[in-house]
């Protein structure tokens, strides 16, 4: 029988959230089909996710099976409050959210928000970290258990379900959210900033958090254990232990408290996920349209490689300097590290050092007084960090460096290149790192050594980071969300950054060696010695890594060119 | 002297990705002075067999050699003769039209003045100038074909690679499309071209090559390759297409 085309027919069936996960399911296994280093990896990560939820299993079951009530409600409502802090905030800094259903794809088809919304977020929950926090909030339920029998359990397992949904939420609407504000130009310069004050004032604040609890007694700690199982961060962890202890009606309000929160990001989500839905370009300001200035070369270089000759050279450093700066993806990583390289060092040295003075030996004697080897040692960590940033650089262009190959450029110009424009963001970025850190310290005469520790690391880390973008290069996704990542890079991404992590900071250890047994001298030694140090190294890993980079050009620009 | 070789030479290019064989052995003479059709359905390994003649892709066997010089042995001076224009490949599209021109002139080794004489009067040709400093990732369909082609031509290339040149380009865009191509061969260019608009190629080229299932299937001029068939009944047979009997999809019709 015809039907009429233009009132399109009742759908048979509906489109139900466990469509979403049986494609997720799907599209996972098809990307494992014939990669064996993939499944390997995957593996590798379900291993890792295991064994910290194993951990967190027994830390959170602990009140429980040592029949300690006096523990579990702060133990409930901390260590879930952190567990969801990490979720909201991990996604933003480091890992990124996984796209393996991206939004834009469900566009056309007649789905409701609804269905669009709740469909995704099922396939999100199919993740080896949902797993993971699963098994270690598991431990609740038997604390909930062993303290307040099957009824708190119960209780408890809803809690802990309802948790689980919360975090997940919460990841998805916040860098969703984030994403969309970082494509427009005017809200980015304000989350850098926004950022950056955040990061200053976690330092402070640890510190802060750390005094209180050594001078807080037992009663203001279970106040503010109490107070968070109010809030959204600990309500669904303590609702199970409410009952044990015979608050059945605190319970009820906290799983609302809890439905609510996870009712109100999803409604977030979904206002974010349609401007994601209809395309990025139109979210950003458009760009003024004023006539040439001057001819293409000169609006090609940016006012910071001016010094530059117009050759092969500079047209690289400046298609790389502004990339930096225009490519959302790349601009996050410069934020991290901005945000990170001051971060790390402050609560090292400046944490460690007052919590030794306030009494405290928890942490330890390493800690017990910041030292030229205590800033070498952090300021390292800073410069591999910075340059772990390249490990993916050529991942970062994509099918796009198909030009340079057409082009024929020689790999230790390409190299060379890169690491000058990268340098062109960071070195300003860590001596202001090593100002602040010694303004800090109130030690300006180890400013030498901070900066030597600095320019050595990222060097050496530029060099190793040139192979392992050479060899170890993978595609990203051709979206405009920073956060994205294809599915199971996740593990790879991860690996390689910590192999290429420990290599660069094996590489920077004389530094370190050398702040140790040279004593005063070092101080003045370190900064030339570091920045020759640094500069020979990269200089010596371009060498190296672009031979391997020309005889495998087709062969890189295949892995970064996204399959489609 | 290059003039006696031809522009674009390959022999047994060859292809295999995992266990699908893409391409099969292509043997091609594009002799100088050309405008070279290479015409396939989609899947026939045109993108494929294009990528490996220029350098994108590593073959599995086979050579190719651009005016004499071989793409994988010599690629300075093979790829020093070469204007590529990919497809399914992005440009460095978050420069403006200019600052991607600017980077292929420089990046070719070329004098930063002759690269702003020819960028400016490339934009100008192309009508990209309206455009001004907007981005290339903004920019339309159309327009990212144009400023593709500019860089493929900015250096002055002697043989000209397209892949797809007239896919998603409106009318008014391909028209001008034409024109800078059939100038640039009447001037002494090759233009090799892959497509599966009958039309385009019928109107363009002297020469046709039919590729199906990774390899070819007919070649020779155009002449020669459509003899008193139009191109279209051609192609169909070669490739093999079937037709509706009517009796399939009825509930398409009211």
């Amino acid at each position: 029988m015809a039907v009429p085309v233009t009132a399109p027919a009742e759908p048979v069936r509906k489109v139900s959230a466990r469509h979403f996960v049986r494609l997720k399911l799907r599209v996972l296994g098809n990307n494992f089909r014939g990669q064996g280093w993939r499944i390997a990896l995957f593996v590798v990560g379900l291993l890792f996710g295991l064994w910290f939820a194993v951990g967190g299993f027994f830390l959170l079951a602990a009140p429980g099976l040592a029949g300690e009530p006096r523990y579990a409600l702060m133990i409930a409502a901390f260590g879930g409050g952190l567990l969801m802090l990490g979720w909201l905030l991990l996604p933003l800094a480091f890992f990124g959210v996984d796209e393996t259903l991206d939004p834009a794809r469900f566009a056309l088809l007649p789905l409701s928000r609804r269905a669009l919304v709740t469909g995704l977020f099922a396939a999100a929950l199919v993740s080896v970290p949902v797993l993971a926090t699963l098994i270690a909030v598991a431990g609740l339920v038997v604390t909930a258990g062993a303290l307040g029998g099957w009824l708190a359990a119960l209780v408890g397992l809803v809690g802990v379900l309802a948790g689980l949904l919360l975090c997940v939420a919460a990841a998805r609407a916040v860098t969703s959210a984030f994403a969309t504000m970082l494509r427009s130009r005017r809200v980015r310069d304000l989350a850098a900033v926004l950022l950056a004050v955040l990061a200053a004032l976690l330092g402070p604040l640890q510190i802060a958090v750390l005094a209180a609890v050594r001078r807080a007694d037992w009663d203001q700690l279970t106040g503010a254990a109490r107070i968070v199982g109010w809030t959204p961060f600990g309500a669904p962890w303590t609702a199970g232990i409410d009952v044990a202890e015979g608050r059945a009606w605190a319970a009820g309000l906290k799983l609302l408290i809890t439905a609510l929160a996870v009712g109100a990001l999803l409604l977030w989500w979904s206002r974010s996920l349609e401007s994601a839905m209809v395309g990025a370009v139109s979210a950003g300001p458009s760009r003024d349209r004023r006539g040439a200035l001057g001819g293409a070369v000169a609006q090609l270089f940016p006012r910071a490689v001016g010094w530059s000759r117009r050759d092969r050279f500079g047209a690289l450093v400046a298609r790389e300097c502004r990339y930096w700066w225009r490519d959302a993806r790349r601009r996050a990583n410069l934020i991290t590290i901005a945000v990170v390289g001051i971060f790390v060092p402050v609560m090292v040295n400046v944490g460690g050092a007052r919590l030794a003075v306030e009494g405290g030996e928890a942490f330890g004697e390493v800690t017990a007084n910041s030292s030229p080897v205590l800033v070498s040692l952090s300021l390292v960590f800073v410069g591999v960090l910075a340059s772990v940033t390249v490990a993916n650089q050529f991942g970062f262009d994509g099918s796009a460096y198909a030009a340079n190959v057409v082009a024929g450029v020689p790999g230790r110009l390409e190299l060379r290149a890169r690491m000058t424009a990268f340098a062109i963001y960071v070195v300003p970025l860590l001596v202001a790192v090593a100002v602040i850190l010694a303004a800090l310290l109130r030690h300006p005469g180890w400013l030498g050594v901070m900066a030597g520790a600095l320019f050595a690391a990222y060097g050496s880390g530029l060099a190793i980071n040139g192979f392992v973008s050479v060899l170890g290069a993978y595609a990203l996704p051709e979206t405009s969300n920073p956060f994205a990542m294809n599915t199971g890079a996740g593990v790879a991404k991860s690996l390689l950054t910590l192999l290429s992590m420990i290599a660069s900071a094996a590489a920077a250890v004389p530094m370190v060696v050398a702040a140790a047994l040279l004593g005063d001298l070092w101080l003045w030694l370190a900064l030339p010695v570091g920045l020759a140090y640094g500069v020979g190294a990269a200089l010596l890993g371009s060498y190296l890594a672009g031979d391997v980079l020309d005889r495998r050009q087709p062969e890189l620009l295949a892995a970064v060119t996204p399959r489609r | 002297m290059s003039d006696q070789h031809p522009a674009l030479s390959l022999r047994g290019l060859a292809k295999r990705f995992d266990t699908k064989v893409a391409v099969a052995g292509v043997d091609l003479d594009v002799p100088a002075g050309s405008f070279y059709g290479l015409l396939g359905p989609n899947g026939a390994g045109k993108t494929t067999t294009l990528s490996m003649a220029v350098g994108l892709l590593r073959p599995d066997a086979g050579q190719a050699r651009v005016l004499g010089y071989d793409v994988w042995a010599d690629p300075v001076r093979a790829k020093g003769l070469l204007g590529v224009m990919p497809d399914g490949v992005r440009l460095f599209d978050r420069l403006s039209g200019a600052e991607l021109l600017a980077y292929h002139g420089l990046l070719r080794g070329m004098d930063p003045a002759v690269v702003d004489q020819r960028a400016a009067e490339l934009l100008d040709v192309l009508a990209l100038n309206d455009a001004g400093r907007t981005l290339v990732v903004d920019y339309s369909a159309g327009m990212k074909k144009k400023i593709g082609l500019a860089c493929a031509l900015l250096h002055g290339p002697r043989l000209l690679v397209l892949d797809e040149p007239f896919e998603a380009v409106d009318p008014v865009s391909a028209a001008l499309i034409r024109d800078i191509l059939h100038r640039y061969v009447t001037g002494g260019g090759t233009v090799v071209f892959s497509s599966h608009v009958m039309e385009t190629v019928e109107r363009l080229c002297s020469h046709v090559a039919i590729l199906a299932d990774g390899r070819i299937k007919r070649v020779g001029t155009l002449d020669q390759v459509r003899g008193d068939r139009s191109l279209e009944e051609v192609f169909v047979a070669v490739v093999g297409g079937r037709t509706a009997t009517g009796e399939e999809l009825s509930w398409l019709s009211r």
